[in-house]
């Protein structure tokens, strides 16, 4: 196998007493679709976190292309190539789509720097194209405050893509849809995402879309890994299922 | 698609109409009314710009300054003492006021976006009442409580007409540069950072070194206006640099009215007016004035600019900035 794009070893990470993460070894290889589920409170948006850097004060190490990581600022590991979204979508609500997504491309791009609209003008028509790419181009003059939870986390994937990233965390992209929205939502990201040779590891509760989507699956349990897999192996394991029954979540 | 490009860019020009209009307002009311209406409508100036300086921190940088009024007296005193103490001649110490008060914004800015939200605003009165207690005590250098005074003939001994002419010509081309900041790529960052500071970060910002720079920017501007302040009067007092202008920075901006540029302008015309004619009616003019503000936030939470904005649209008119 190549070398891991993303590997966590041995990973802890405590909120005072409670221990959020626990011994979490995991590697993803390049290009790979990889989905994280398990129940509530499992640690999943934690461990994305940790690896994004919003959570500072994991224990372990965190390595992205080889390099050690563990300790970078969220803004240091988006320059090396992680994008990410938020499970509770974070956009800026009280600008347009349009100015949302053109900011993503200033911040990606390090333009910020500079008085000149000229900035704005040679963006332009990326961030048009990043809206129809994401299916919110006909919303581009609308305020975010105004638009449904669903386009926001829409506009938000597409501002994480802005950046061109080659490991992308999508933290329950689909939360919010319907069926309908959220087949044609991965539909597009997968889309994307193999058209421009990125890795995905998204955490998802709707196990249609995790298996159509994943090529291997990660099940957290409480703070640990559980068991890894193939959809079809994950499918089949006893376990697995009587984790989420037990857990009484779906 | 084309309509969405002229859009962006209509956003960020300046529209010279309302300029022109404001401008001939203010040279309508120096002209007609006098040397007494000249010289509020100076200190209506100064304090329009005063408060917007702070209404690009809090409306767009999402930062409460508690002690914005330390940039104003940094200005005050920066032009001041390089007078009195350096011999800088008046034509030149005038770029010392800003520019004390930018580096003090740099200083305390680097200090206070260490922290967000209401322990931002803690450090910033910090900072405030530092810069207070400093230029009131160190009485071999600042002179302590009895300030500077009678160092230069006030206005630069312009009349009140013309030096109202000055001021006005000095705060348009200040505004129009906060227009600029606000509506450019640099802009769009500091609001980016002030709407989201987690999303920004994601996508690849340092969130404190924007609010660093908002900071620096803002008591530049408040500098530019300490540095009027100290000019109009010819004097400098340790009060500028105190809790008083402190507050009525922050009730200019509420009172005119938050996320909006003009919000700071129709503050400072509103709050200077009330200061002014009230007390002549009722002694309490305080409280009149307290009651009003009142009003105005539970009416209107967007303040006068947010009411206006509303009558427009009930009106059927376009949104003016
Ligand atoms: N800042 C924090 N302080 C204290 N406890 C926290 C903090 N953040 C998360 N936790 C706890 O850590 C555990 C894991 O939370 P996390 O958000 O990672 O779960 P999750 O797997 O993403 O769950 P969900 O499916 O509900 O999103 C939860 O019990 C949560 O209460
Ligand atoms: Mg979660």
């Amino acid at each position: 196998m190549n070398q891991p794009i993303l590997s966590a070893k041995a990973v802890r990470k405590t909120f005072g007493k409670f221990v959020a993460l626990d011994n979490v070894t995991f590697d993803l290889q390049p290009k790979q679709r990889r989905a994280l589920i398990g129940p509530n409170g499992a640690g999943k948006s934690t461990f994305i976190g940790c690896v994004a850097g919003q959570i500072p004060g994991a224990e372990g190490q965190i390595l992205f292309k080889g390099e050690d990581v563990t300790k970078l600022q969220p803004s240091a590991l988006a320059k090396r190539g992680i994008s990410r979204t938020f499970q509770i979508s974070r956009t800026f609500l009280h600008m347009t789509v349009f100015e949302n997504m053109m900011s993503a491309f200033i911040m990606a791009r390090g333009s910020w720097p500079s008085l000149s609209t000229r900035v704005f003008s040679d963006l332009e028509d990326e961030v048009h194209a990043m809206l129809g790419n994401v299916g919110m181009d006909t919303r581009a003059n609308e305020t975010v405050e105004n638009i449904s939870l669903g386009d926001r986390k829409r506009l938000e994937f597409g501002m994480a893509l802005a950046a061109d990233p080659d490991l992308l965390l999508l933290d329950e992209p689909t939360a919010g849809m319907s069926i309908k929205e959220r087949h044609h939502l991965m539909d597009m990201v997968v889309e994307l995402v193999e058209s421009t040779g990125k890795t995905l590891l998204f955490v998802e509760h709707d196990i249609d879309v995790v298996f159509r989507v994943a090529e291997v699956v990660t099940v957290m349990v409480r703070g640990s890994v559980f068991v890894e897999g193939t959809p079809k192996e994950i499918a089949a394991n006893e376990e697995v299922q009587k984790v989420y029954l037990g857990e009484g979540d779906h | 698609m084309n309509s969405m490009k002229s859009d962006m860019k209509k956003k960020s020009e300046i529209d010279f109409r309302i300029v022109a209009l404001g401008a001939a307002v203010a040279l309508l009311v120096i002209f007609a009314g006098g040397a007494g209406m000249s010289l509020l409508a100076t200190e209506i100036l100064i304090m329009a710009l005063f408060a917007s300086s702070l209404n690009l921190l809090m409306s767009y940088g999402h930062m409460v300054s508690f002690g914005h009024a330390a940039y104003f007296g940094l200005g005050a005193y920066g032009f001041t003492l390089a007078i009195v103490r350096a011999d800088i001649p008046v034509g030149l110490a005038v770029f010392a006021g800003p520019i004390v008060a930018m580096i003090g914004g740099l200083i305390f800015g680097a200090l206070c976006v260490r922290l967000t939200e209401i322990y931002f605003a803690m450090l910033t009165l910090a900072c405030g009442q530092i810069t207070f207690t400093v230029l009131f005590q160190w009485y071999d250098f600042t002179g302590g409580d009895t300030g500077i005074t009678d160092f230069m003939t006030p206005r630069f001994g312009l009349s009140e007409q013309y030096f109202a002419v000055f001021t006005l010509t000095i705060v348009i081309l200040c505004l129009m540069f906060m227009w600029r900041v606000i509506h450019s790529p640099l802009g769009l960052a500091i609001r980016s950072v002030g709407q989201d500071r987690y999303r920004a970060e994601a996508s690849g910002l340092n969130p404190r070194q924007l609010q660093l720079i908002a900071f620096t920017i803002s008591a530049f501007l408040a500098g530019i206006a300490g540095t009027l302040f100290a000019v109009f009067h010819g004097n400098a007092f340790p009060d500028y640099a105190g809790l008083g202008f402190t507050l009525d920075s922050l009730i200019m901006v509420v009172l005119g009215g938050m996320k909006s540029f003009a919000g700071g302008i129709y503050g400072a015309i509103a709050y200077t007016l009330l200061k002014t004619y009230v007390p002549l009616v009722i002694q309490e003019w305080e409280l009149v004035v307290g009651l009003i503000l009142l009003f105005i936030v539970l009416a209107t939470p967007f303040g006068l600019a947010g009411g206006i904005k509303r009558l427009q649209t009930m009106l059927g008119m376009g949104g003016k900035p």
